[in-house]
């Protein structure tokens, strides 16, 4: 605590530092209860583990996940490649179908939602094709495409695809009409009205289509790594299954859950670069 | 005013302050107030001051960093409060509303329903005791929120800026209301609010808060008889006085 | 008039629209039937399949055997997640203990659970629905609880004014308040839960839509392949028709904006 400007009497004084002792005592103790509870799960599992209730070729024991993440920075056996390799070929599938998503989806989203024959004449085919889950494409894909990197491209496309459009489009929908009329009396030509109104007024609803297509594209890629690949993350867990090898499946998953976190964490941290104007509420 | 004044709520000497992270906010500063039975007391006080946190603290929301509030000459320290907006909730109907506070209570079915009936009649919502707030105009919650606050009979009832969200003429309308209601039921009202002249149309006696810490400024007995009318000279005197009295940069 | 002409332009253009996919298709099956069925073809292998069952169970069957399996794994996590969703959102210490471990399993998507869990568990009908479970929990879980704490300050003020006790509070207020988000959480617990189930049973299944799709591409039978994706695209649109029938009349009193 700073000191004071002003200066406050005695029992006002007294009772705000009670009060802030008060609320860092809660906070330390919040802390404490996450850190005393992690503790106990990874013991209780350790422990599961070492004792035979849980059968080590069925779930292995945190401290040898540990070890095998360790062994597989370097040690490309039993599956065939170290973690770098893993990681690195699901990231470049990734940014390719990911990055075609959003350049595609975006402003065809942006105007399907602008321009009125436009999105009558394409939502019919979207919504025909938007329940199909974008793993149930894979088989198709596999035989129209092969097994190589673009059939898996393809269906990440496919996945990210769609909530890019559909956000896009629903922002565009949601723009106030105030704003449109301000820049139609200005004199603002129909493609001026969209790129400087409707367009910005759409992006923090686009860049919420864009955060959950990298979710999407991210769980789906794990899915065709898992169907037919010879590297990469999805792989080295559909192994791990066949080689019985637990501690393989759970280094792959959080290297997944990990990746996962810090691309949509980089994502919002462009979000906020870019849409300035939105205020936190 | 003739009546004998019997102090209900007294206000010792209290402060608040809010701390944050790093810094402290102080909302109130050695306040103290006596509110009198049955009289319509009207704080009035400058944008985002310590008139709500001071509310808040009668209602025993929220407790003094210093100070005491005390009710006195009753055993119960039930009050009623109406909010700023209208915290009517949406999914329940005007009847489920209105009963809520019989219901919190444990008062049975027909009993509550008996009370919540009463005052769904005497804030003007009768043939609206099924309908949904989405259903009402900004106004018709408001009075929701009023019969509400009567609901558990309180002897206190606390209102915070409740007309401040309408528009002009429902204001004007609701002023009345309020009054003709207050009639019907006399309680101890506590009325906040930025706006002279609703303070001068509703009060017996009004507060004024000065700006941040809020601290008591000046007290004016308001006895022009009701219904008062905002164009009569006298009551264009009081305004002004307290007008030129106070600094409401609003 | 002007309003009637309109719509009627409207429709034309969806039925362009929709006259065009099929044409498409035509076009690019034409060539190569047995890479790309035709729509007819298409059509005459759903026929087929009505009549001639798959592993001893019908289309149909297989159409209930993957919606059990959601159905089963939606009624736990639909109760689990509420119920332990409102205890975090509630409650600080509670969130404090169970916070960090669903912090860290959360990124996990749900199909990357598949190996281990049919490591440890097999390939019965139980590990798919684990699984579903696995997917349709966490949306239930993380939007009761910021259901929960974000409820309108207001809104438990009168509850605290009127001394309402916690459960009351819960019943009365938090509840109903947080049932929008709670619902919007369980609308994609539906869809995610779906992909799931299909994606188990591509895995390791012998019945439900899953397995469909991967008998057509074990035996090279394109037109079962996308007769299967079609009936998964409609089976998932109905769930989410049908749920959003329920949003609504659990929310009536929501006001549009």
């Amino acid at each position: 605590m700073s000191n004071n400007t002003t200066k406050l009497p005695d029992g006002v004084a007294d009772s705000i530092k009670i009060e802030v002792a008060a609320r860092k005592k809660e906070s330390r103790q919040l802390l404490l209860i996450s850190i005393i509870s992690v503790a106990i799960f990874l013991f209780l599992w350790e422990f599961a583990v070492r004792i035979g209730w849980i059968d080590s070729k069925h779930l292995s024991a945190p401290t040898t996940i540990v070890e095998t993440f360790i062994m597989k920075l370097s040690d490309p056996n039993p599956e065939g490649g170290v973690l770098g390799t893993h990681i690195a070929t699901s990231l470049g599938l990734v940014l390719v179908g990911y990055g075609a998503a959003v350049v595609i989806g975006v402003p065809l989203g942006l105007l399907m939602g602008y321009y009125h024959t436009f999105d009558k004449l394409v939502s019919p085919i979207f919504e025909i094709v938007r329940p199909i889950p974008p793993i149930a494409w894979i088989p198709l894909s596999i035989i129209w495409l092969g097994i190589g990197t673009t059939a898996k491209a393809f269906i990440i496309f496919l996945a990210a695809f769609v909530p890019c459009v559909i956000n896009s489009y629903t922002g565009v929908k949601l723009t106030p009409a105030v704003y449109l009329n301000v820049a139609k009396t200005s004199g603002a030509s129909t493609w001026e009205m969209f790129w400087t109104v409707s367009k910005n007024y759409a992006m923090p609803l686009v860049f919420t289509g864009v955060q959950v297509a990298l979710g999407n594209a991210w769980s789906t890629l794990v899915a065709a790594e898992m169907l037919a690949a010879i590297a990469g993350l999805g792989y080295m867990i559909q192994q791990g299954r066949l080689l019985a090898r637990p501690d393989i499946i759970i280094v792959g998953m959080l290297t997944i859950g990990v990746i996962g976190a810090i691309l949509t964490f980089l994502l919002s941290k462009l979000e906020n670069h870019i849409v300035k104007w939105r205020s936190r509420s | 005013m003739d009546e004998q004044r019997v102090v209900q709520v007294h206000l010792e000497n209290i402060s608040k302050s809010f701390v944050s992270r790093k810094t402290i906010f102080e909302a109130v500063n050695h306040v103290t107030i006596d509110v009198y039975k049955n009289e319509f007391l009207v704080l009035l006080g400058p944008g985002q001051c310590g008139k709500t946190v001071l509310l808040n603290m009668v209602s025993g929301l929220e407790t003094p960093t210093d100070g005491k509030v005390e009710f006195l000459n009753s055993d119960s320290t039930d009050v009623g409060f109406v909010f700023q907006k209208t915290a009517v909730f949406p999914w329940k109907t005007v009847m489920e509303n209105v009963e809520l506070p019989l219901e919190l209570k444990g008062v049975p079915k027909e009993e509550r329903r008996k009370r919540a009936q009463y005052l769904i009649e005497l804030v003007g919502l009768k043939g609206f005791e099924n309908a949904l707030p989405k259903q009402l105009s900004g106004g018709m919650k408001q009075r929701v929120g009023i019969a509400r606050a009567y609901c558990n009979n309180p002897q206190v009832l606390l209102m915070d800026e409740p007309f401040g969200a309408l528009d002009a003429q429902t204001r004007y309308q609701m002023e009345e209301e309020i009054l003709r209601i207050w009639e019907q039921e006399k309680r101890t009202v506590i009325f906040v609010t930025n706006n002279i002249e609703e303070a001068v149309y509703l009060a017996d006696r009004i507060i004024v808060l000065s700006k941040c810490p809020a601290t008591v400024k000046e007290v004016y007995d308001i006895s022009l008889p009701r219904p008062r009318d905002y164009v009569d000279p006298e009551f264009l005197r009081i305004r002004e006085a307290i007008e030129a009295n106070t600094d409401l940069a609003l | 008039m002007k309003k009637n002409r309109s719509q009627a332009r409207d429709i034309m253009l969806s039925v362009i629209s929709i006259l065009l996919l099929v044409a498409v298709w035509f076009l690019v099956s034409g060539s190569r039937p047995d890479f790309f069925p035709t729509p007819m073809a298409t059509v005459e292998r759903f026929i087929r399949l009505i009549e001639k069952p798959i592993m001893g169970v019908s289309v149909f069957g297989h159409v209930l055997a993957s919606l059990r399996r959601v159905m089963l794994a939606l009624i736990a996590s639909i109760i689990l997640g509420i119920g332990i969703g409102l205890v975090m959102g509630w409650n600080k210490k509670v969130r404090a203990a169970i916070n960090p471990i669903l912090m860290a399993l959360r990124p996990i998507p749900p199909i990357a659970w598949i190996p281990l869990i049919i490591l440890m568990f097999g390939v019965d009908e139980f590990p798919k629905v684990l699984l579903v479970f696995i997917g349709s929990f966490f949306p239930i879980v993380m939007n009761t609880m910021s259901g929960v704490a974000l409820v309108d300050d207001m809104y438990l003020k009168v509850g605290k004014i009127y001394k309402a006790k916690t459960w009351q509070m819960l019943r009365h207020v938090v509840f109903p308040a947080a049932m929008p988000t709670i619902l919007a959480g369980i609308k994609i617990a539906i869809s995610s839960g779906w992909m799931v189930v299909v994606a188990a049973e591509m895995l390791s299944s012998r019945s439900g839509l899953g397995f469909l799709i991967n008998r057509g591409r074990d035996s090279y039978d394109v037109a079962l392949i996308m007769v299967a994706m079609i009936l998964i695209g409609v089976v998932g649109a109905l769930l989410s028709a049908v749920f959003t029938l329920i949003e609504r009349k659990m929310c009536g009193w929501m006001s549009k904006e």
